[in-house]
């Protein structure tokens, strides 16, 4: 049972994403007084990339090619693993806090190796960017989960879950600014702005996505979208689990997932209002951002040791 | 101040005098084009000093020079230095030299006054004068393929319908290198980016993101415009030629031509006129400067603001529509005066846009100041420094962001702008994109108090003179001060109802060699705002061409392998390159 509720998580998600960002798109249109196109745009973008022929770059290698599989694969895995309708894992293994971080890492990784093979200068600096970006925001999620671990005993983000859905993660203080500095780590890390610094259209025209097309970009987008929409699920998962399942009664199941579904919806709404309304941080002051998450992060962590 | 007091001298004079008494012997010749306009000319050898002299001595400031091939009238070439003189007896003086058609050498001014040189390089290109001591001679206006030895602009060289067979295949302008650090990567914007629409070469030399240094080739797109309306139009529709020279200040160009010539032959263009004429200045200004508002988000990745800039800045294509048909402000100028009349209601709506515009723009840039990240974003970043700013004589919001308060309007009153009242240049001292961008925004309602002063300001009357005599071979400066900045006509009229000569220099003319020091110490993410709050024109397309010197990956393509390849649509040129 619980196989079957990983696949359909996972193809769900995947089939979702387009839609998640399209309707971000549409946001995004309406605070610009404009009318947009339409919430499916995505979807259209997706189909006609994937029917067209595929350039590649210069000299760029197997690194390069298997870079979009990579991305697309590592997400919808941990897609399938979050305990998003049911307050369990379906399946506990891809459920555990250091797989998740890993699989976050591996798609980051290669992403930026797949930069530097490219023979592109603005490619090379954005693959760069996004490594600054791992590097300054991945610490803060470590310690957040590290003390969601040790508050309720366990490293499988579904038992944490279910520990917050009940009310017995415990000290309570510290999972909520936990909670706090995940919202802003996760924020950071779904790539939007002001921290779309990787992809910044203006300044380095895309950065490394530019190097891909046809099928490639599409699975490249799809990858982006879904990224967005697994490290929202994983904040909405961790610290909102409410409405999910208890049991596992298909009813149950299908219930949790339509409430997740408002979950992260107003996630995304949220994003949007915020991604419309700054500017993009300059990439050589993201420090000052990141410090601030590092601080309250650590704050949490006080929280833990002295129990409150 | 003395030289004002002193009735006895015409403007300018002072200045003439000074050169007189500072280099006995220099003036040959000294004579008034208008009343506020001088030109003298000197021996060759004499250039460099008497420029130099001016410049800096005399708090002149250098525009343009106007290479001309005066052989047909006088047996050789002539140069004229034109210089705005800001300080104490503001005019124009303009030091004109002859060139032997022989030797075709005179000597450079640039090591003295470095504004001078872009007008050396393309007086080489479009006359062949060689400048002696000219530091960088490469070519500036002519495309790469451009055959050596034909200047357009000479009377005996070609006709303007004659399309010379390219000379060479693949790119071949060498970019200059003037950092200190020894491996750089060249990271190549344009020609054409998707930031920046209009085709321009930048090549940015970096370390990191950080910029050392910056090279550019620019006039992809020159029209030779200077040849058609000498040798196709009469001189009277060269004003709507003037027109297209620009797609948002059209008009500023339209204007200067036209008081280039109206100067000359000295006639009076009607009060009603010259309020008309300031007042549609004036509203290119509004829709000018909400575009670079808007663009200044953009390059943030702020395009809700971008949007609503863009939504509001509609109001004033609408205005623009009221006063003069269209959305563009064109086809309004003949020598002499101007086509269209403001009637009554147009000017009760005008005034009810300007209140409107006030309100939306004033709550706008609330908004954008308090946007997150905007002050660090544009404070401290594109540094134009004064000392920079004072050699190369740059113009518009560029300079006046460094604190160098120069503007047409109020340096050398013109059109309706001599009647206003309380109103001075702004200026900002920021030397940045956020003062450049703050400079904006103050102009832009300065245009709002002026256009409704002038509105109600304006006498009635007449909008055009007929009367006038045709003098051929007199020239004379235009001025207009576009929301860029300072646009520079020259014009001398011929004995066959044409042009003889007619320069245009538009404003960002004067601001581009500036880029180069206001890139340096930025990064790669800062340089399209940097070229934005310079605010040349733009719109977006996108491609990159891409040289790495490390890896020596660049691959040219001849136009041969292009053309075949569009053609057959198969056998890409780049396969088998890994591309």
């Amino acid at each position: 049972m619980s196989i079957v509720v990983a696949l359909l998580q996972a193809v769900l998600l995947v089939a979702l994403a387009p839609l998640v960002s399209g309707i971000a798109r549409k946001i995004r249109a309406k605070m610009h007084a404009r009318e947009g196109a339409s919430a499916l745009q995505d979807y259209y973008d997706l189909a006609k990339l994937w029917h067209r022929c595929e350039v590649r770059e210069g000299g760029s290698g197997l690194v390069s090619r298997a870079m979009p599989p990579v991305f697309l694969g590592c997400f919808i895995l941990i897609a399938a693993g979050l305990p998003l309708a049911m307050q369990a894992c379906p399946i506990p293994i891809l459920g555990d806090i250091i797989t998740i971080l890993y699989l976050m890492a591996l798609p980051r990784f290669m992403f930026s190796l797949a930069s530097i093979d490219s023979a592109g200068s603005y490619t090379a600096i954005g693959g760069i960017r996004e490594l600054l970006v791992g590097v300054l925001v991945e610490p803060s999620l470590m310690l957040v989960l590290f003390v969601m671990a040790v508050a309720v005993g366990s490293t499988n983000v579904g038992i944490m879950a279910n520990a917050v859905a009940t009310l017995q993660a415990y000290p309570m203080v510290a999972v909520v600014v936990a909670a706090v500095a995940c919202a802003m780590a996760c924020y950071i890390e779904m790539g939007k702005l002001p921290f779309d610094l990787a992809e910044a259209e203006q300044e380095i025209q895309e950065g490394p996505l530019a190097a891909y097309s046809g099928p490639s970009l599409a699975m490249l987008k799809l990858g982006v979208s879904l990224k967005q929409l697994v490290v929202a699920s994983l904040f909405v998962a961790i610290f909102v689990p409410f409405g999910a399942a208890a049991a596992a009664g298909p009813l149950d199941i299908l219930i949790g997932f339509i409430v997740y579904l408002v979950k992260v919806l107003v996630v995304f709404l949220l994003a949007s209002v915020i991604e419309n309304s700054v500017m993009r941080v300059r990439y050589k002051l993201l420090g000052r951002y990141t410090w601030f998450v590092v601080g309250i992060a650590s704050l949490s962590l006080v929280f833990l040791v002295i129990g409150i | 101040m003395t030289a004002k007091k002193n009735t006895a001298l015409r403007r300018c004079e002072s200045h003439v005098q000074a050169v007189r008494d500072t280099f006995p012997g220099s003036v040959l010749d000294a004579a008034w084009q208008a009343e506020d306009q001088v030109t003298i000319t000197v021996p060759t050898d004499m250039l460099p000093d008497v420029v130099e002299f001016l410049y800096y001595g005399r708090g002149g400031w250098l525009p343009n020079m106007v290479a001309n091939d005066e052989r047909p009238l006088k047996g050789c070439y002539a140069l004229y230095y034109l210089l705005s003189m800001e300080e104490d007896d503001p005019g124009f003086v303009t030091v004109r030299v002859e060139i032997d058609p022989h030797s075709m050498e005179y000597p450079s001014v640039t090591p003295r006054v470095p504004a001078c040189v872009w007008s050396e390089r393309e007086a080489f290109d479009m006359f062949g004068l060689r400048a002696v001591g000219l530091p960088d001679e490469r070519r500036l206006v002519l495309p790469d393929d451009w055959p050596a030895n034909l200047y357009p602009l000479r009377k005996d060289s070609m006709d303007y319908r004659k399309r010379p067979a390219p000379a060479c295949d693949v790119e071949n302008y060498s970019f200059l290198y003037e950092g200190n650090a020894e491996e750089t990567t060249q990271v190549p914007m344009g020609p054409l980016h998707i930031t920046s629409d209009e085709p321009g070469h930048f090549r940015l030399f970096v370390e990191g993101e950080e910029i050392i240094d910056a090279d550019y080739r620019l006039f992809y797109v020159h029209r030779g415009m200077e040849k058609v309306a000498e040798s196709r139009l009469d001189y009277d529709a060269v004003t709507f030629l003037a027109d297209r020279i620009c797609g948002i200040c059209g008009n500023a160009h339209s204007v200067a031509y036209a008081e280039a010539v109206e100067h000359a032959q000295g006639i009076e263009v009607p009060v009603r006129a010259q309020y008309i004429r300031a007042i549609l200045l004036e509203v290119e200004r509004l829709h000018s400067h909400l575009l670079n508002l808007g663009l200044v988000c953009h390059y943030c990745g702020f395009d809700t603001g971008f949007q609503h800039f863009f939504r509001v800045r509609e109001k004033t294509m609408d205005l623009a529509v009221l006063l003069t048909g269209a959305r563009k402000t064109y086809g309004l100028n003949l020598i002499g005066g101007v086509r269209r009349d403001i009637l009554d209601e147009q000017k009760m709506a005008t005034v009810k846009y300007v209140r409107e515009l006030r309100n939306e723009v004033e709550a706008l840039v609330d908004m954008l100041v308090s946007t997150a990240n905007f002050e660090s974003r544009t404070a401290g970043v594109g540094r134009l420094d004064p000392s920079v700013a004072r050699d190369y004589s740059p113009v518009g919001p560029c300079v006046r962001g460094s604190g160098i308060a120069r503007d047409v309007r109020f340096d050398h009153p013109f059109d309706g702008y001599k009647y206003l009242t309380g109103l001075t240049a702004r200026s900002h001292d920021g030397c940045d994109v956020q003062s450049r961008t703050l400079v904006r925004v103050e102009e832009f309602m300065d245009s709002l108090t002026m256009i409704e002063q002038m509105l109600d300001g304006a006498p009635g009357g007449p909008i055009r003179t007929e009367d006038w005599q045709y003098t051929p071979h007199k020239y004379a400066l235009g001025y207009t001060e576009a929301p860029r900045g300072e646009d520079m006509h020259w014009a001398m009229v011929g004995d066959n109802q044409k042009c003889y000569r007619w320069r245009a220099k538009a404003a960002t003319y004067s601001n581009w060699p500036i880029l180069r020091y206001m890139f340096r110490g930025n990064t790669v993410a800062d340089a399209a705002i940097i070229v934005g709050s310079m605010d040349p024109c733009y719109s977006c397309t996108d491609r990159v061409t891409v040289v790495d010197v490390k890896k020596k990956t660049e691959t040219v393509l001849t136009k041969d392998q292009l053309e075949g390849y569009c053609r057959r649509r198969t056998h890409s040129p780049l396969s088998g390159k890994g591309w």
